[in-house]
């Protein structure tokens, strides 16, 4: 570089940067908003609706038969079918390749997919001015009917304002999964309160050590246990506001009842997908709070602990004396309208017929529908499976009583207990000396997702 | 001590005629090191070479190394190649046209760049190099947004020239290619050539790019890897899933496994070993072209050539 | 061919190296004298053939790198905000931790790679026997051609003290579950060790290339004069790739600056134990597509540029990289 004439190339570099801002001026260009137009009838500005085209649907592998059944049912409307990752794991896709599209101002399919069940909380506002992505659909799109048909809460992720932008897919309530055949073996009696479950499993770590009464090492652990404990942790306020208050005497009480049964050993910091868990624990769970999905996930599955045929029952979610009692979830997801979409009738339609047609939901769906009717009917099927020793009756029950106090912001709850409280779990320190971690971890987490934090 | 080594050394080294190393306590070093290296290397993949053979369950249970049978390698080959009927098959041949398309327009740029910068004059030749500096320092996640704005003026976004075209742009290549061109051909002979009544071209065609070979196998080489295993551009640019390449097809997999998307537990859910055998399949291909271009890439390097 | 590769090798790894770099005014002149009227550098093919090159640079390069600059100094409207990105994620509650992350990644990786990767190259050229030698080569590369989302899998295992195949390593350690293994304070190196498994391997190919340069003339006559391996390894070897090693090191510090794929591919084995936003370029990534914040996110790619141009300076001059080059 000694040779360089500094002059000659000072010169080159500026003709190079005016050149290059000349283009970058171009680029700036075509990422600036739309200018938005009027609303439409449903409450949106919409575009040019072209009555035959084809409409661009995005699921995820395991939503594959939901198309398929739709264009079963209806072969006059053209469907055009692409797989992506749904979003999970963390992984953005969706949120990413709208906010791509939206600076190019083209390109978003008409109907997609999402695993999350938090994405109407920034498919709801326009990023730089522009249009949001998610179609209002209670003002006409879907019929007040269908929408009145889900389980009450169900649409809770979808609701921001008072308006309906998103259809859930499946309830992830939060039951209690007992070991019937065990419970009888060792004597004990099902536990009707979460002061009562303690007792028991401090109980089970004294006379049978090796068992466990449940798990806390999962990043869900959170929306199991102290979601179910009205622990405020996650009080999504308004739009762009919310309440964190982690030292609350609900969120404290079940922080010291994973914190005794941890120590005792009665519980688990392990994670129920780990080659760990599997090994030490097959046969030996007495009991589990968890989510619906652990039926096929962990029981009914011979890749993890399968639990031989007529053992397992399923009881509603425990109380805390003297309250009623309500349910957690984890997880569920949505199905999302393109307000950009040129054929939002057969989009809508296409909407309606997955979230709530029997032939998808009842016959084909691995999860609790949240469409009631077909939540009924899901659930009389898998009872008829003989799998398990009583009724599914607790989780219909539990699927109305999810608790609302626990909103949907778009930062994900989960990763942040992940990063902060399952390591202090796994290397034995105490939750409940943690919670004001958790806590600040929370506010500095929404504050940075442009939250403002009530105090 | 040394000298009375050294003496060692002497008699020994009178009858070895080459410069390699003999001597009994230097074989027992080396051979530790290489073991040591090559157990770290290989230990994780011999683990997975197994893990292909066991189901889900018994990578949980077993022992690392015990094998699984044969009947479970069918089926885990079978659960690979039925998601999606068979989607895999599509990714790999989608990543083999994207990564060689790649390739062909990365030569065609590249080497005659390269030949440019090192043995003609032109006016801004300097500026170019210190730009390519800078410009393979710069963060990728920068670049994502404006090129992808760029693809969309043009109308590419979804097209494979979408992912081809970013994918030749490779400065490391062009870099590699002037070093190479700068220290191994002497300008004497170029001159000589044009002495002799060459043209410009010719001196490039028949005289530069002859000698050129091992510059030529290794650009393509690490050229090929590289786009082979990119990840974030194929899944910016393309939509559409009949189009996507091996590792983006990858994480649509990575989210059908139940062990890392709970939610994905269901009839078409993908299990671990599954997994394991997708990633095999995404190596092979990198690895045959390693093993048929070791012999240039090693030439390459003799000639002063250099990796990005 | 063969030829002239040793006679080019001989005279490039010298000190004195006028033929081989920047002397093309002694060239011209030289051939000048010889009579013909052309310069040793012709003029008329230069611009044909960079031109390719050039419309790719501009296109793949400098706009893109200018368009993230401009985004960097202005903010979501437009509007001309010069401080107002770099304010906002330095503010960041997790700007300064991830750049610890990083830091001490790099420190690790830097000299982990260094010396490791020159150490094996000096071992696997010292291989008398040739099938060995490739075997050996072979081996060290083949985990570079598992990138990205293929990983994740197998980390997750082996990384498991109960399923993993260095099970025993690690319970030998002390630990004895997977999130004892990815303790915090753990991270830097286990990425370190990722990032060195999957990438020494083509850096030791190029330092066996390098040393293939290194005429065996010099090796005979260290050997008669009764250098031992060590010796001869210490101060004839290495000082001839002193180059070398310094553009691995600068390849090498831009590439562990911008970490990415390790803590990514953790992120997702451990589902969030290790969080996504470990380092400086996830971060960056974070702002753009998970905020939407795509100022702060060139922001934060701006700050990473220029502290990698800092460090790679320092390599550059020290490591005399620029002596090679004809610039």
């Amino acid at each position: 570089m000694n040779r360089i004439q500094p002059r000659r190339l000072v010169r080159q570099i500026g003709f190079l940067g005016v050149a290059g801002a000349a283009v970058v001026a171009a680029l700036a260009g075509c990422s600036s908003s739309k200018s938005s137009s009027s609303n439409g009838a449903y409450g949106f500005p919409e575009a040019e609706q072209r009555k035959d085209s084809a409409i661009i649907v995005w699921v995820d592998s395991t939503r594959v038969p939901a198309v398929k059944a739709f264009q079963e049912a209806n072969p006059s409307i053209k469907v055009k079918t692409v797989t992506y990752d749904g979003s999970s794991n963390g992984s953005n896709s969706f949120k990413t390749k709208m906010a791509l599209y939206d600076r190019a101002g083209k390109g978003w399919p008409d109907v997609v997919f999402s695993s999350q069940n938090n994405d109407a909380s920034w498919a709801t506002r326009g990023t730089a001015g522009g249009q949001a992505f998610a179609a209002r659909l209670d003002k006409g799109l879907i019929p007040s009917d269908t929408l009145s048909g889900f389980t009450p809460g169900a649409l809770n992720p979808c609701t921001v304002d008072d308006k309906v932008y998103c259809l859930r897919n499946d309830l992830s309530q939060t039951v209690l999964w007992y070991n019937d055949t065990l419970l009888k073996q060792f004597g004990y009696s099902l536990p009707t309160t979460w002061e009562d479950y303690q007792a028991l499993g401090e109980k089970v770590a004294k006379e049978h050590p090796g068992y466990i009464v449940g798990s806390a090492g999962d990043t869900f652990t959170p929306e199991v246990l102290m979601w179910s404990s009205k622990c405020q942790a996650n009080d999504v306020t308004g739009p762009k506001a919310v309440t964190v208050n982690t030292d609350s005497a609900e969120c404290k009480r079940m922080a010291a009842l994973i914190d005794k049964l941890v120590a005792d050993k009665g519980m688990t910091p392990l994670s129920v997908f780990t080659p760990e868990f599997v090994k030490e624990y097959t046969g030996k769970v007495l009991m589990m709070p968890g989510p619906a999905w652990y039926a096929g996930a962990i029981f009914n599955n011979p890749e993890s602990l399968n639990v031989p045929k007529g053992q397992m029952g399923v009881a509603a979610p425990l109380p805390w004396k003297g309250e009623d009692a309500v349910a957690g979830n984890v997880g569920g997801g949505t199905w999302f309208l393109s307000s950009h979409s040129a054929n939002l009738a057969a989009a809508a339609k296409f909407l309606e017929y997955v979230t709530t047609a029997d032939a998808y939901q009842v016959d084909e769906a691995p999860g609790y529908p949240a469409y009631a009717s077909a939540a009924a009917k899901w659930v009389s099927k898998q009872e008829q499976s003989g799998y398990f020793t009583t009724d599914l009756s607790a989780l219909t029950a539990a699927a109305g009583k999810v608790w609302d106090g626990w909103g949907y912001p778009s930062y994900s709850q989960e990763a942040i207990w992940a990063k902060t409280m399952t390591p202090l779990l796994t290397s034995g320190k105490s939750i409940e000396d943690n919670l004001g971690a958790w806590g600040t971890a929370i506010k500095d987490q929404a504050q940075v997702a442009g939250y403002k934090v009530n105090d | 001590m040394s000298t009375a080594f050294a003496a060692d050394r002497r008699d020994v080294t009178r009858s070895a005629r080459s410069s390699r190393l003999t001597g009994w306590s230097g074989r027992s070093l080396i051979g530790l090191v290489l073991a040591g290296a090559t157990l770290f290397f290989v230990i994780p993949l011999l683990w997975l070479l197994i893990a292909v053979t066991k189901t889900e369950h018994e990578l949980a249970v077993r022992s690392p190394f015990a094998l699984g049978s044969w009947d479970t390698f069918k089926a885990n080959v079978q659960q690979l190649f039925e998601f999606q009927s068979g989607a895999v098959v599509g990714w790999v041949g989608n990543s083999a046209l994207y990564a060689f398309a790649a390739l062909v327009i990365t030569l065609v740029i590249s080497i005659p760049a390269g030949y440019a910068l090192a043995l003609t004059e032109f006016r801004f030749r300097r500026l170019l190099m210190v730009t390519t500096l800078v410009v393979m320092l710069m963060p990728n996640t920068a670049l994502v947004l404006p090129v992808f704005l760029e693809m969309n003026q043009v109308g590419l976004v979804g097209h494979a020239l979408a992912v081809i075209l970013p994918f030749s742009f490779y400065p490391f290549g062009v870099y590699l290619t002037y070093i190479y061109f700068s220290t191994s051909i002497p300008r004497s002979l170029l001159a000589a050539a044009r002495l002799d009544g060459c043209s410009e071209v010719q001196v490039f065609t028949r005289i530069a790019l002859p000698l050129a070979t091992p510059v030529v196998a290794l650009v393509a080489f690490f050229s090929f890897v590289q786009n082979w295993n990119n990840y974030f551009l194929p899944f910016v640019m393309l939509p559409s899933s009949d189009s996507y390449p091996m590792q983006v097809g990858l994480s649509t997999l990575l989210s059908a496994t139940p062990a890392f998307n709970p939610s994905s537990a269901g009839s078409g859910s993908v299990h671990l070993p599954a997994l394991a055998l997708a990633t095999i399949v995404s190596m092979l291909p990198v690895l045959i072209l390693f093993l048929f271009s070791q012999r240039f890439l090693v030439a390459g390097m003799t000639a002063g050539g250099l990796k990005e | 061919m063969i030829e002239l590769t040793t006679v080019r090798s001989a005279g490039s790894e010298t000190p004195s190296r006028p033929a081989a770099g920047g002397g093309r005014e002694e060239q011209a002149r030289m051939s000048n004298s010889r009579g013909t009227r052309q310069t040793a550098r012709s003029r008329s093919i230069g611009p044909l053939f960079i031109t390719p090159y050039v419309v790719f640079t501009l296109a793949f390069g400098v706009i893109p790198g200018l368009y993230a600059v401009y985004l960097a100094i202005t903010d979501a409207q437009g509007g001309f905000a010069p401080t107002a990105n770099f304010a906002r994620v330095i503010d960041d509650f997790r700007f300064f931790s991830a750049a610890r992350h990083v830091a001490a990644f790099v420190v690790i990786w830097l000299v982990a790679l260094v010396v490791l990767v020159v150490l094996l190259a000096i071992v696997v050229h010292a291989i008398r026997v040739r099938w060995l030698s490739s075997t050996a080569r072979l081996f060290f590369y083949i985990p570079g051609a598992l990138a990205g989302a293929s990983s994740v899998m197998l980390w997750l295992f082996v990384l498991d003290p109960v399923a993993s195949p260095v099970g025993p390593l690690l319970r030998a350690l002390g630990f004895d579950s997977f999130p004892s293994v990815i303790q915090p304070s753990h991270l830097p190196l286990i990425f370190a060790i990722i990032a060195f498994w999957t990438g020494a391997g083509g850096w030791i190919v190029v330092m066996y290339g390098a040393l293939n340069n290194i005429s065996t003339e010099i090796m005979e006559a260290a050997r008669i004069d009764g250098a031992s391996p060590v010796q001869i390894a210490l101060h004839i070897q290495l000082p001839l790739l002193r180059k070398w090693i310094a553009y691995m090191a600068v390849l090498s510090l831009a590439a562990g600056t911008q970490l990415f794929v390790e803590p990514s591919l953790l992120s997702q084995a451990s589902n969030g134990v290790v969080p996504n936003d470990y380092s400086l370029n996830q971060l960056a990534y974070q702002y753009a597509f998970d905020l939407n914040d795509f100022n702060g996110s060139a922001a934060i790619s701006v700050l990473l540029l220029v502290v990698a141009l800092l460090l790679s300076a320092v390599f550059v001059a020290k490591g005399g990289l620029f002596e090679t080059e004809d610039a």
